[in-house]
């Protein structure tokens, strides 16, 4: 298949114009995970008065900021139909790295460091899956216990660390900053997620990126082109870690092999909750950007509340399977409207790749 | 083009929404240390992890402290995880807390919290495992160098009424990254060879069993006549003294086994004479020093410190052996 033949195919799975009237289905995926997170934070206000304080809303969208950073760039990984499981270690690398750069360089090596080690890994995911075929649930997940065990050796004379003295430093600034009352690491995720969004559905590439995810025949046509986006859709997903680092370890100040246990499921969960499903071709940044939030306004929620450590594992383990319920739940047993949009879905299919 | 509008009013409704609510904010007084000691005064404590022992009783002692002076508490899990650690301290010192105690899971972490606490002049006490090198006002910690010391002293002394003839000791030490502990096994040395011993083997056990055990192993091979072996926790100690078992020995009476903390594994097989002593430290009694100096630093009164560059202030341990086992069980 020829670079217009994929084009057009990417077209053709763009759902059917919307009959009037109010379709649940739509709404749901658009708006669904934010209609959910508002319903979350009126509950959050009525049980805790003092959730609105300036500090406590501060905190929250400091805290989603490295989370919702990476997730962006997961769901652009979802919908292409693959995922990474070793973004923790990615993050816990560049974080030794780019705190050691700090001690080298100062901020600017520093902000170097972390880009440039986060394109390095995503570049190294790529082309184990890529050229080397190695399938990405086996590539990323051996990945994670590499990138974990190189920042383990490099801080085995003990954890990086950004000194006390550099309290004021414009580095250590990038984490406590506010701009106008809203932090800056929140700012850097808005600016994420609006450039995310520019190149998902605004450019040929972001085409590429869902139309290979939901059809998976047509990737094995086009080959080489699918391959390189995969290529890209791991850069990113490196280039995303890297950024979430700088908004990360300049909030922490210590960095070694242990950092964010669990990091990536926590990713996935973000993103699979704000609609982005494991099957390919389907997600919703503004959904993504949602489910960040709601996860860190439900953690705040329960941890103000005293909620037990180990209840709150429970509830965020059922909140993961709940969403992963819906996408399931979706595909099988559609709404109306959506099930339209599946049949007319298959049909092109069908018809294209015979 | 309806995607951009929705972009847009996301944004739009994100940014307003986050702005106008904190218009609505409940309004917090930030409450600052102005000297005079305040009845209403709010004492943040954020553990490092409430499903450990010794921090169950570290926080029980605190919370009994602050509510004899009849002031607010608010506790704050930091379940082992640091990012955890900085965004709940920080929370704490936002919900406008007087006086932070703070016992780290990451030392390193401190840095932020610190920082913020001098920002809004709340004095930080800083509860065991290490102060990360960063300018908090007092740090409270066990005098791990004197425990030690009566580990190598109760050695030798049992060394002598057993009427063992050997000299030899081993010392296994900790993680390396614990500093305070790591003054255990170097009082204990320190003590152990000025009383005539010689240490035939020192290595790390990383605060590990298992590491221990094979160290033990690997010691009573080389040196089968070893008198006495000090580990610097308990759970170390307990697996030395059943590689010692293993071997065909005895662990209280043909060799000396001390381990420190005082654990309720540790007791049970002391009381069970599988274990000859170890070192407890008291971390109700540290919760409760914590408060001591809450109020010393609230009236701004001076605080003597065991070592005042470090800014360090000592708990005494107690030496555990079967004689006064009983008491410690519960």
């Amino acid at each position: 298949m020829t670079n217009t033949d994929t084009a057009m195919l990417a077209a053709s799975i763009q759902p059917p114009p919307q009959k009037k009237g109010f379709s649940f289905g739509a709404f749901w995926d658009s708006w669904g995970i934010a209609s959910v997170l508002v319903v979350l934070v009126i509950v959050a206000v009525i049980l805790e008065p003092d959730f609105l304080s300036m500090g406590n809303i501060q905190s929250i969208l400091r805290e989603s900021a490295y989370l919702g950073i990476v997730a962006c760039a997961m769901t652009f990984a979802i919908m292409n139909g693959t995922f990474d499981l070793s973004v923790g270690g990615q993050l816990a690398l560049v974080s030794v790295v780019t705190l050691f750069a700090y001690g080298v360089g100062g901020t600017p090596l520093a902000l170097a460091a972390a880009i440039g080690t986060g394109i390095a890994c995503g570049l190294i995911n790529g082309a184990l899956v890529t050229a080397l075929r190695v399938p990405p649930f086996v590539a990323t997940l051996g990945m994670l216990f590499v990138f974990r065990g190189i920042a383990y050796v490099l801080t085995q004379n003990g954890p990086a660390v950004l000194p006390y003295s550099e309290v004021k430093s414009p580095f250590a600034q990038i984490g406590s900053l506010n701009v106008v009352g809203i932090p800056l690491t929140f700012i850097i995720m808005l600016l994420v997620f609006g450039v995310g969004y520019v190149v998902l559905r605004r450019t040929g590439t972001g085409r590429k990126v869902i139309a290979f995810g939901s059809s998976p025949l047509a990737a094995k046509f086009s080959g080489i082109s699918a391959a390189r986006i995969r290529l890209f859709v791991f850069v990113i997903l490196g280039l995303s870690v890297g950024i979430a680092t700088l908004t990360y370890i300049t909030r922490v100040w210590t960095a070694d092999g242990s950092a964010q246990d669990g990091f990536e499921l926590r990713v996935i969960t973000a993103a699979v909750l704000g609609g982005a499903s494991l099957q390919g071709g389907k997600g919703s940044l503004v959904g993504t950007f949602s489910a960040v939030l709601l996860v860190s306004v439900l953690n705040d929620l329960l941890v103000s509340m005293g909620v037990g450590a180990s209840y709150q594992r429970i509830i965020l383990g059922c909140v993961l399977i709940v969403a992963l319920a819906i996408d399931g739940l979706r595909t099988k047993f559609p709404g109306s409207s959506a099930l339209r949009k599946a049949l007319s879905f298959r049909n092109k299919r069908v018809a294209t790749a015979g | 083009m309806k995607h951009t509008k929705m972009w847009l009013m996301a944004g739009a409704i994100t940014a307003t929404a986050a702005l106008a609510l904190t218009g609505c904010s409940t309004g917090d007084a930030p409450a600052g240390g102005d000297g005079e000691t305040k009845t209403d005064i709010t004492v943040g404590f954020s553990v490092y992890d409430m499903q450990y022992e010794f921090f169950q009783e570290m926080e029980a002692g605190t919370k009994a402290a602050v509510e004899a002076n009849g002031w607010d508490y608010v506790l704050h899990d930091e379940k082992s995880d640091e990012n955890e650690m900085v965004t709940g301290a920080q929370a704490l010192l936002d919900q406008g807390v007087d006086v932070l105690i703070i016992s780290p899971f990451k030392p390193d972490a401190l840095g932020p919290i610190i920082a913020k606490a001098q920002e809004l002049g709340v004095p930080v006490i800083v509860d065991d495992i290490g102060g990360g090198g960063t300018p908090y006002d007092a740090i409270v910690v066990s005098d791990n160098k004197d425990g030690g010391v009566q580990a190598a002293d109760f050695i030798d002394a049992q060394v002598k009424e057993l009427g063992l003839t050997s000299k030899k000791v081993v010392s296994i030490t900790c993680e390396p990254s614990a500093v305070y502990a790591a003054q255990r096994n170097i009082g204990f040395v320190e003590q152990i060879e000025s009383l005539g011993y010689e240490v035939v083997t020192e290595l790390s056990g990383n605060s590990k069993a298992e590491e221990a055990y094979t160290i033990m192993k690997d010691a009573l091979a080389k040196d089968p006549d070893v008198a006495g072996v000090f580990a610097c926790n308990d759970p170390m100690a307990v697996a030395a003294a059943n590689a010692i078992s293993d071997a065909g020995k005895n662990p209280t009476t043909d060799i000396v086994t001390v381990g420190y903390n005082g654990d309720g594994e540790a007791l049970t097989a002391i009381d069970g004479g599988t274990l000859s002593a170890t070192v407890a430290q008291d971390p109700k009694g540290m919760g409760a020093l914590t408060v001591d100096l809450a109020k010393k630093l609230l009236d701004k009164e001076d605080i003597e410190f065991g070592n005042a560059d470090e800014r360090e202030v000592y708990q005494p341990v107690t030496l555990i052996t079967k004689a006064n086992v009983a008491d410690f069980l519960k």
